[in-house]
């Protein structure tokens, strides 16, 4: 096995996330993009700490998921919240036509 | 089984844990912040209600409090390594921490009266400004690709959170989201690069990478690394063609979090790239420097010539940021023929009265928004007759913003300009033409504010009586004000001087 | 013959890992996008483990494949799964050439950066990524958990200490973003009312 090959799944992976974050249109899927870019960067990290023989790298990787899973908490609670209002509007406009 | 884990065991009393030794001076300054985080969020649980009021102020204190080790350090004037150098307090990390407590400080001020006044949840709201504002001390201090990931993602988070602050505002909720998405994908892209450097050089500390990829030569692998990081810190600075979050999210955002969005958070990213780019792409000028050439002269350009067409003064002054933000690049752009120091110090003045006349800015908007309750331009007309202090200073921001002396942004754009003309490089020759016609660009757009603020009458209807000021917003104007003023003036050498110490 | 094992393992791993993430890019239901998610992390946890990285394996099974994949899928099911496409991003999307174009040009530039740098030599001074990698632990005589902790917490400790603030901050964040007030109507905010 080469350190290549991982390199170069992780790099197809990378941009498999960034295509998926230009065309999705929707919050929670741009969001998952970019976990897959986050998870080409751990594959390339962990290969790499491998290669140099150094556990820097799977701590980088380890730094990375706590991150990363703030990262998403804080997301989904934007979106949650823009979901909550939007549907107070619409709500409301069916008020009005109502009375 | 239970061979394995004796044998685990028996590893472990071989080899007990070492305390890592810890210079806890020179972490004194973010020690005090959390402590100071904490004791504000031990006093708002035992008063809830009742407290309220105070928490602004004791959070301001806090920010206050954090300043003076930051002072004694300078004091002490030796430069402190902490975890073989992935950790360093030296003076030009110290200038920045003030720099940050400060613009904390005036943005605490700012919201007083805002968040008191609206209905958000205040106090959270000052914990995330803490928290965010220690993300930037750490910032600061690190030289070490994990740290500075870290503190990066610290600075951003509760950032996002206070994007969206204007809970029941969907345009404030949506504010937010961009701005998450877009920070939280820069993020991605920008670690995409730092683990390929990580990878070639087998070491996250500045220092060891800077020399590893000397060693190494430039390969393609490392010049992708070099762009993926740039571009992820390009983000968070609003450099063009990466600055499309930060209009929408300058208006929605609640407008005390649009100055810390503009002057500290930018600041922030400007002292990422300028640790990642000084200090471990310093031996790869010929990669570095024309892409933050390409970046830094489309970012005044596309700023400027967006702002013109802006008629709401938030949006301007987020455009003018885009704009400010490429004369911050500028001498990021010619750091080989300068030496790095000379570069640094170029942008850490362009930082320090960056900040103070941007602050004063949103500050003059913000108070005159509660008359206005408007952000465009039209109903500043007239100004000059229910607030004329108002219409003096925000005069005055507005000339140091477009660089005209006696204020501070003269001195600023002097340092930018001097950095790129000293080597009498092409590059650097070229970027200062460019970003002197700019400059003349600018000027077209704070004039017009101007010319609304003193020469126009109100629209029919306006209330003309004089406009009262809460005190916090006074207090906040008067520092900006003094800053601008004197690092313009009698400042200037000294403020120079103290730049030219940052000891690398 | 162990070789042989190890590129099996990573040509099946590494193929539901591109699986997945194509899944995740390509479906237009979120409930199956977020599924080919989790077979995706699992592939790379596999990867992890072919590199001698068991506690990270573990990790990310444990907060990825446990705890992101299963928060994404609570949010969209609590959206509906209709109605999850509707929270749009409107200025971010672009044209669906320009992402295409703009993911090959991604790739080639990767590809380019990898396999341009030369098959390296023994000194791997021209470039890293020809060299063969490595398959043994990086240091036989101590188990992964302790060394990942020793690190953690001597050169990183700061950092460490850092991201505890970072989660809690997040944690009080989100909860007193999306916390509900009793009954109360949502009123949206007159316009102009973000000044002031």
């Amino acid at each position: 096995m080469l350190l290549n090959q991982f390199l170069g799944l992780a790099a197809i992976l990378f941009c498999i996330g960034v295509y998926g974050v230009l065309t999705r249109r929707n919050g929670v899927m741009v969001l998952m993009s970019i976990e897959l870019i986050l998870n080409a960067v751990n594959i390339n990290l962990v290969a790499f700490g491998a290669y140099q023989g150094d556990v820097g790298g799977q701590v980088f990787a380890l730094f990375v998921i706590a991150v990363a899973a703030a990262e998403v908490g804080v997301g989904l609670a934007i979106v949650l919240l823009i979901y909550r209002n939007r549907r107070s509007i619409d709500v409301s406009e069916a008020d009005l036509l109502q009375g | 089984m239970v061979a394995t884990l004796l044998g685990i065991l028996a590893q472990i009393e071989q080899a007990p844990f070492v305390r890592p030794a810890i210079d806890w001076h020179a972490v004194a300054p973010e020690l005090v912040l959390l402590a100071g985080g904490a004791l504000v969020t031990v006093f708002d649980l035992i008063f809830m209600e009742r407290g309220r009021k105070y928490i602004p102020t004791l959070t301001g204190l806090t920010f206050l409090a954090a300043l003076v080790p930051v002072l004694t350090l300078w004091d002490n004037g030796i430069a402190r390594s902490l975890f073989d150098g992935a950790y360093i307090t030296d003076r030009y990390a110290l200038v920045l921490k003030a720099l940050f407590l400060l613009s904390g400080y005036v943005i605490v001020l700012m919201s007083t009266n805002y968040m008191a006044e609206g209905d958000y949840y205040d106090s959270e709201y000052y914990q995330l400004i803490s928290a965010s504002i220690l993300g930037m001390l750490v910032m600061a201090s690190s030289r070490d690709l994990i740290g500075i990931f870290v503190a990066l993602e610290l600075i951003s988070i509760p950032a996002y959170l206070m994007a969206a602050w204007r809970k029941r505002d969907l345009k404030s909720n949506e504010a937010g989201l961009k701005y998450m998405l877009m920070g939280v994908f820069a993020s991605a892209i920008m670690l995409y690069g730092m683990s390929l450097l990580y990878g070639l050089t087998g070491d996250t500390k500045l220092r060891s990478i800077s020399s590893a990829i000397a060693d190494q030569g430039t390969t393609p692998i490392i010049t992708m690394a070099i762009i993926f990081v740039i571009i992820g810190f390009g983000f968070k600075v609003s450099a063009v063609p990466f600055h499309t979050w930060a209009p929408d999210t300058y208006e929605g955002a609640p407008t005390p979090l649009t100055a810390f969005l503009a002057v500290a958070s930018k600041a922030a990213g400007f002292v990422a790239l300028m640790n990642v780019v000084l200090y471990a792409f310093e031996f790869q000028p010929e990669i570095a420097e024309p892409f933050i050439w390409l970046l830094s002269a489309a970012t005044m350009t596309v700023g400027n010539l967006i702002a013109i067409r802006q008629t709401n003064v938030v949006r301007l002054l987020a455009y003018s940021g885009v704009a400010q933000a490429g004369y911050m690049l500028a001498p990021l752009a010619v750091y080989e023929v300068n030496g790095i120091e000379a570069s640094a110090s170029a942008v850490v003045t362009y930082l320090v009265i960056y900040a103070a006349m941007n602050l004063g800015a949103f500050a003059v908007i913000m108070a005159a928004a509660r008359r206005t309750r408007s952000g465009e331009i039209d109903s500043y007309r007239g100004m000059l007759n229910w607030a004329p202090g108002l219409t003096v200073l925000m005069t005055i921001f507005l000339f140091s913003l477009a660089g005209i002396p006696p204020f501070g942004g003269w001195f600023a754009k002097f340092e930018v300009f001097r950095v790129l003309l000293t080597g009498n490089t092409f590059s650097g020759v070229s970027l200062a033409v460019i970003a002197a016609v700019n400059s003349v660009v600018a000027a077209f757009y704070y004039l017009n504010i101007m010319k609304n603020m003193w020469f126009m009458d109100a629209p029919e209807g306006t209330d003309q009586s004089k406009l009262k000021i809460p005190s916090p917003l006074v207090a906040a104007l008067a520092i900006t004000l003094i800053v601008t003023l004197v690092t313009g003036t009698v400042l200037a050498g000294p403020l120079r001087n103290a730049t030219d110490f940052l000891a690398f | 013959m162990g070789n042989v094992a190890e590129v099996i393992v990573f040509l099946i791993s590494g193929a539901i890992v591109l699986g997945g993430g194509l899944g995740v890019i390509l479906n237009r239901n979120p409930v199956h996008a977020a599924l080919s998610l989790i077979a995706s992390f699992f592939g790379v946890a596999v990867l992890f483990i072919s590199q001698e990285a068991h506690f990270l394996a573990f990790v990310q099974v444990v907060v990825y494949g446990g705890a992101i994949v299963v928060l994404f899928l609570f949010v969209i099911m609590l959206l509906g799964v209709d109605r999850a496409e509707q929270v749009r991003v409107e200025q971010l999307s672009m044209q669906r050439p320009l992402a295409i174009v703009t993911g090959v040009m991604l790739f080639g530039l990767a590809m380019g950066g990898l396999f341009l740098s030369g098959p390296g030599g023994e000194e791997g001074a021209v470039a890293a990524t020809g060299q063969q990698s490595a398959m043994v632990p990086i240091d036989e005589t101590e188990p992964n958990v302790r060394q990942l902790g020793l690190d953690l917490f001597t050169r990183n400790v700061l950092a460490f200490e850092a991201t505890a603030i970072l989660l809690t901050i997040a944690t009080v964040g989100a909860v007193v973003l999306v916390r509900n007030e009793g009954a109360e109507d949502l009123v949206v905010d007159e316009p102009g009312t973000s000044i002031g």
